[in-house]
């Protein structure tokens, strides 16, 4: 499956946990804190979305492009970017519920 | 090497099987022809094939080949067949010369008709090429439905 | 690629597609004199690309076992037709099962929103 959702559930929401966050700086490596999750998420839906344009343009110039790999392309960054936005939508969601959580 | 360009190579094999379909025709039609404007009977016709490479029109400016292996086709040349006449004794004919014969085109009906069918066959062959791979592109369209 | 399956369906279309094309120029040339058959090692290339992404073009070579005419060509219609087919299917069957995984993924993220 998709990495970016199958990365959210456990390892993400034990990130959202606040005191998980102060020692965010020191985990910024192994990639098992929230934000670092997140840069790859977004960095690969970039890389998704810039390869479907590149696809695109050779296949207009008339360079060596199949349409099959333009529309596989355009589909994989369609896709990836909504469940990006899925994503990014559960978290914002989860992080408001523990703010409004009583301490 | 895109689909697109492979229908450039199939359409070029349909023209080149249809040119020859022609010179058939032309053959057939003046089998008996013992007076052409240059003097002399019909001569027979026959097309020699070659590889060609093709490009598309939508091809970039870099792109110069197909890609390894794949060629088109095209006519590169028709040739008159030099083979002597066939010489038929008819004396009563407005062309016989003075021993009587007649020169007649060297065109074998049953030749010609084989070589028709070859055309119409290649044809064929090269129409299913051009509709498989139409199929192949809209199917690749689908991809993104 | 999203997954390794994916991936592996878009190597084994493009394969078809390089074979594909062959095939055509072959059916073009079926007159030409001295034209050789040509085509890909299909298995071989699959194998060679398990898993990762296209990277080497695959090798065109002429085709062994073909009679030849008296002109030099070697080209079989009815192998040509054959495949034409054969690789119009595969296409067809790879194509529709990418598409049913890409829908897999769209309704996960379609079910997400609402849950």
């Amino acid at each position: 499956m998709a990495n970016p959702i199958a990365g959210i559930s456990p390892s993400a929401m034990r990130a959202i946990d606040p005191s998980q966050m102060a020692r965010s700086s020191s985990q910024a490596n192994d990639g098992s804190t929230f934000s670092a999750l997140f840069e790859q998420a977004v960095s690969r839906v970039n890389q998704y979305q810039k390869s479907a344009d590149t696809a695109v343009e050779r296949f207009i110039t008339g360079e060596d492009e199949d349409l099959h790999r333009v529309a596989m392309a355009t589909q994989q960054a369609e896709v990836s970017f909504e469940l990006f936005l899925q994503m990014k939508n559960k978290v914002v969601q989860a992080y408001q519920e523990v703010m409004r959580l009583q301490v | 090497m895109s689909l697109f360009q492979l229908l450039s190579v199939s359409a070029s094999g349909m023209s080149a099987q249809r040119l020859r379909a022609e010179t058939v025709v032309e053959n057939l039609a003046n089998a008996e022809t013992t007076r052409t404007p240059g003097g002399g009977p019909y001569q027979r016709k026959d097309v020699v094939f070659g590889s060609a490479s093709q490009s598309s029109p939508f091809g970039s400016v870099f792109q110069e080949a197909l890609g390894p292996g794949v060629e088109g086709v095209e006519v590169n040349e028709v040739i008159i067949d030099t083979r002597e006449p066939d010489k038929r004794y008819q004396p009563g004919h407005p062309d016989a010369d003075k021993d009587g014969y007649v020169a007649f085109p060297r065109i074998s009906p049953a030749e010609e008709m084989v070589n028709l069918m070859g055309a119409s066959r290649g044809y064929q062959a090269n129409v299913n090429a051009l509709l498989a791979v139409r199929d192949m592109l809209h199917r690749s369209l689908d991809l993104l439905k | 690629m999203i997954d390794r399956v994916a991936a592996s369906l878009g190597n084994y279309m493009d394969l078809l597609s390089v074979r594909q094309k062959l095939v055509a120029s072959n059916i073009a040339n079926a007159a030409t004199p001295g034209y050789k058959t040509k085509d890909i090692d299909f298995q071989f290339e699959l194998q060679s690309q398990l898993g990762g992404e296209t990277t080497t073009p695959a090798q065109v070579s002429e085709v062994k076992g073909l009679s030849t005419h008296n002109d030099g060509n070697n080209v079989s219609l009815d192998r040509e037709g054959r495949l034409l087919s054969e690789n119009a299917l595969r296409f067809n069957v790879a194509s529709q099962l990418w598409r049913s995984k890409i829908r897999v993924l769209r309704t996960a993220v379609q079910d997400g929103r609402n849950g």
